[in-house]
């Protein structure tokens, strides 16, 4: 035995270390970091934290741990997903009908777009169909982060959020009926065809409605806003996320319909907003540090030209949609442009629906991966700085703003 | 040029200036979107009937000019419908109401504007606190001496306007226990108050050059004073009316203003005396705390009423000339706030306590300002 057998081994085992706090406070301090030097989106420092702690990188978390913290990534997903429920406005859909046009439009054309820029690539129609289902969805983690830390109000910004939500709608829904198809296609009988995507959207929305009734009744309860009031949402919210997998529901679907109708159920506005605060902000660094450590940056070359492709026929899509119902939805063109640029994020929840899919059909699985990784891997940072020049250039950002006031 | 020159208008014609809160239909939280909605209304409507006010989450309504209490409420009307209109396009709800219940003042973002930045520069965080929600009265006057006297014999009743229109109870969140919390945050400006006890055009000239040789000042603009001259427009202006709920009270405040103007001109029964001012800033100061409960002093007699009693003691002397300037409608429904139907002020406090939600209660303003409450 040695004389210094009171020191540890090292390297000391990984496992042992609270990594996962490590690596917060360093996406933490690197997100600052890149706001005040760079003038860049704090979340390219959460993601950059990410990717250098990830397998590509310093390799503390390898794909392992990183299959382990499963349940953490859902937890972020859910909690972005309940507030982007709540950003649906049906009121605001009625009121100007074009909006759900516009919608409509710019993930068809994206939809189109990206699958057929697929099908030239040579992929089969229906396996080329879930990509570019995924594509439609505009990244809420990025978008909902984004108009919190700049602050920003105005046209563009509400109707990025709200057509975010929206086609995370078409794109969780186009998803689970196109997973079905898939399993038609290798020989699952039709029952499963019809009943499954049936049993995912219903489920989801009968579990969503049942957590939105509760909510609403245990805090209408508690009466006054308390700390007891803040406890109850983040508990019935993770108990939403912990229930969904067990009962082989989508917790992305379900906290989105949870959040949507606590806000369609609350006629007398008790709550205007739900939101998790400091605690959710937490989780959400952690969402953007280890979706980016998931990343598979040696796909990338692979895939670059095709996924530069899809990324081009994505924006334009959009941008086509968009543009083309911007007088009737009244919105001036130019914003209409930046609107387009403001929907270009996709992260986290493209990956983990990637995931989804490559679990139910494994054999989509490694076909996917490069062209969506690359076309992932670029407009994870293309993305944010894309919707951060679009809410800067509407003016709608806190600044300008003159005299003293807070920073 | 140095004069400031009282332009000739029309004896008791009306105009009418309306700040309005723009809230968003999430939380109903203040939003700053008078830009998109400006953009939008664009070239619709007469250049100047909606334009950007201090902070980005206000526009002003400004009527034309007006002789009679009818066309008056119409415009408004017109105007309120087509800013709903837009906001219903753009997602922007619009809410009568002197202050927002719970907005915070340092989350406002001024207008990018070069009167709106020199205000910041000048007033500092107190122009975000300004931030507040009038209505404004204009009154044709046929020259500058009248309106000096009109200003003046005015002062006496300017707690009555502030106590029929109060309806900013609930400011930064709280109940202020104020009926008009907003003209709190105005008085902290250094020129607000009251106007000096001047009683010709050229005394007051000479007070003006005084001041702006001094720097004190560098146009009419920069006074705050409850009652105002405006000599371009050939008017006084009534500053203390919080925005009104509704266009129809706003219309009717004008009109009792109007009708009060024609009694005060015609008769001249007592020419002001700087004695009225002895109990002006309590009569205002009741006024703001407690509404038409308040007490009113009348220097001249030494009698003291509640403001109610002492508004219905006025619209019975002003019968006779709402008759002839057709407002015996409005003359009528100040009457009934008057006699028990109650402010503003107090609808929000009702309101406010049946489910006790402040964004509900934006909420049921937002309803109220379109007419469906």
């Amino acid at each position: 035995m040695s004389d210094f057998f009171f020191l540890p081994a090292w390297p000391p085992p990984v496992e042992d270390l609270p990594w996962l706090a490590f690596l917060l406070i360093v996406a933490v301090l690197a997100g600052e970091a890149v706001q005040r030097w760079l003038h860049l989106p704090r979340l390219l420092g959460w993601i950059a934290a990410g990717v250098a702690f990830g397998p590509e990188g310093a390799g503390l978390l390898d794909e392992d741990t990183l299959g382990d913290i499963r349940g953490l990534l859902d937890i972020g997903i859910g909690i972005v997903l309940f507030e982007l429920g709540q950003r649906i406005d049906f009121g605001w859909l009625r009121r100007n009908p074009w909006l759900l046009g516009a919608s409509a439009l710019e993930s068809a054309l994206s939809f189109a777009a990206m699958w057929a820029v697929l099908l030239v690539l040579g992929m089969p129609p229906v396996l080329a169909a879930v990509p570019a289902a995924i594509g439609m969805a505009t990244s809420p983690a990025v978008v909902l982060t984004l108009a919190r830390e700049l602050r920003a109000q105005g046209q563009v910004t509400e109707r990025a959020l709200l057509l975010t939500a929206l086609n995370c709608l078409y794109a969780l829904a186009a998803v689970s009926m196109l997973v079905a198809w898939l399993h038609a296609e290798y020989r699952v009988g039709w029952t499963e065809v019809v009943a499954h995507p049936l049993y995912l959207l219903a489920g989801s929305l009968v579990l969503g409605a049942a957590f939105a009734g509760v909510t609403l009744g245990v805090l209408t309860g508690l009466g006054e806003r308390t700390d007891a009031q803040f406890i109850c949402i983040v508990v019935l919210a993770l108990v939403a996320i912990a229930l969904a997998p067990v009962l082989h529901l989508p917790v992305a679907l379900t906290l989105f319909v949870y959040g949507a109708l606590t806000r369609v159920f609350d006629r007398a506005r008790h709550f205007a907003f739900l939101e998790f605060g400091r605690l959710g902000q937490m989780v959400v660094i952690l969402l953007f540090a280890l979706s980016a450590a998931n990343l598979e940056f040696g796909l990338v070359p692979a895939g670059a030209l095709a996924g530069l492709a899809l990324v081009i026929a994505r924006f334009a899509g959009k941008t086509l949609g968009l543009a083309a119902f911007a007088r009737r939805s009244a919105l001036p063109a130019r914003k209409a442009v930046l609107l387009g640029c403001a929907l270009m994020p996709m992260s986290a929840v493209v990956l983990v629906l990637a995931q989804d899919t490559a679990e139910l059909a494994p054999e989509l699985g490694p076909a996917l991966a490069a062209v969506i990784l690359s076309a992932l891997a670029m407009l994870e940072i293309v993305g944010p700085l894309a919707a951060q020049f679009a809410f800067k250039q509407a003016g709608e950002t806190a600044a300008p703003r003159h005299g003293p006031g807070p920073a | 040029m140095n004069a400031l020159e009282f332009k000739k208008s029309a004896t008791l014609t009306l105009g009418v200036e309306l700040e309005l809160q723009l809230v968003n239909t999430r939380d109903c939280d203040l939003t700053r979107s008078a830009p998109d909605l400006l953009e939008l209304i664009g070239g619709a409507l007469r250049p100047g009937a909606v334009k950007p006010e201090i902070a980005d989450s206000m526009i002003e309504l400004s009527t034309s000019i007006h002789s009679r209490h009818e066309a008056l409420l119409a415009e408004l009307r017109a105007l309120r419908d087509a800013v709903l209109a837009a906001g219903d396009r753009l997602n922007v709800a619009v809410a009568g109401g002197g202050a927002h219940p719970f907005q915070r003042w340092g989350e406002q973002r001024l207008s990018d504007r070069a009167h709106f930045r020199r205000l910041s520069e000048i007033y500092g965080d107190l122009a975000r606190r300004v931030a507040v929600f009038g209505q404004h009265i204009h009154v044709g006057c046929p020259d500058g001496d009248d309106a000096l006297y009109l200003l003046h014999a005015l002062s006496r009743y300017v707690p009555h306007f502030i106590a029929l229109a109060a309806s900013s109870p609930y400011y930064q969140g709280v109940d202020s226990a104020f009926d008009s919390a907003r003209l709190n945050s105005v008085s902290v400006l250094p020129l607000s108050g009251r106007a000096p006890f001047i009683l010709r055009w050229d005394s007051f000239n000479a007070y003006f050059a005084r001041m702006r040789d001094l720097g004190v000042v560098e146009s009419m603009q920069d006074f705050y004073w409850d009652v105002r001259p405006k000599p371009e427009y050939g008017t006084i202006e009534i500053r203390v009316c919080d925005t009104p709920l509704t266009v129809e009270r706003a219309a009717a405040l004008a009109a009792y203003a109007q009708a009060l103007c024609r009694y005060l001109l015609i008769e001249r029964s007592r020419l002001p005396t700087e004695d009225v001012y002895l109990a002006y800033g309590y009569g205002r100061f009741q006024a703001c705390r407690f509404g038409l409960d308040g007490e009113l002093i009348d220097a001249a007699t030494g009698a003291k009423r509640t403001i109610a009693e002492d508004v219905l003691a006025t619209v019975a002397v002003l019968e006779v000339h709402a008759r002839e300037l057709e407002g015996e409608d409005a003359l009528g429904a100040i009457a009934a706030i008057a006699r028990g139907e109650g402010n503003d002020a107090r609808w929000m406090r009702e309101r406010y306590r049946r489910n006790r939600s402040l964004p509900d209660l934006v909420f049921r303003q937002v309803e109220r300002w379109r007419g469906t409450a």
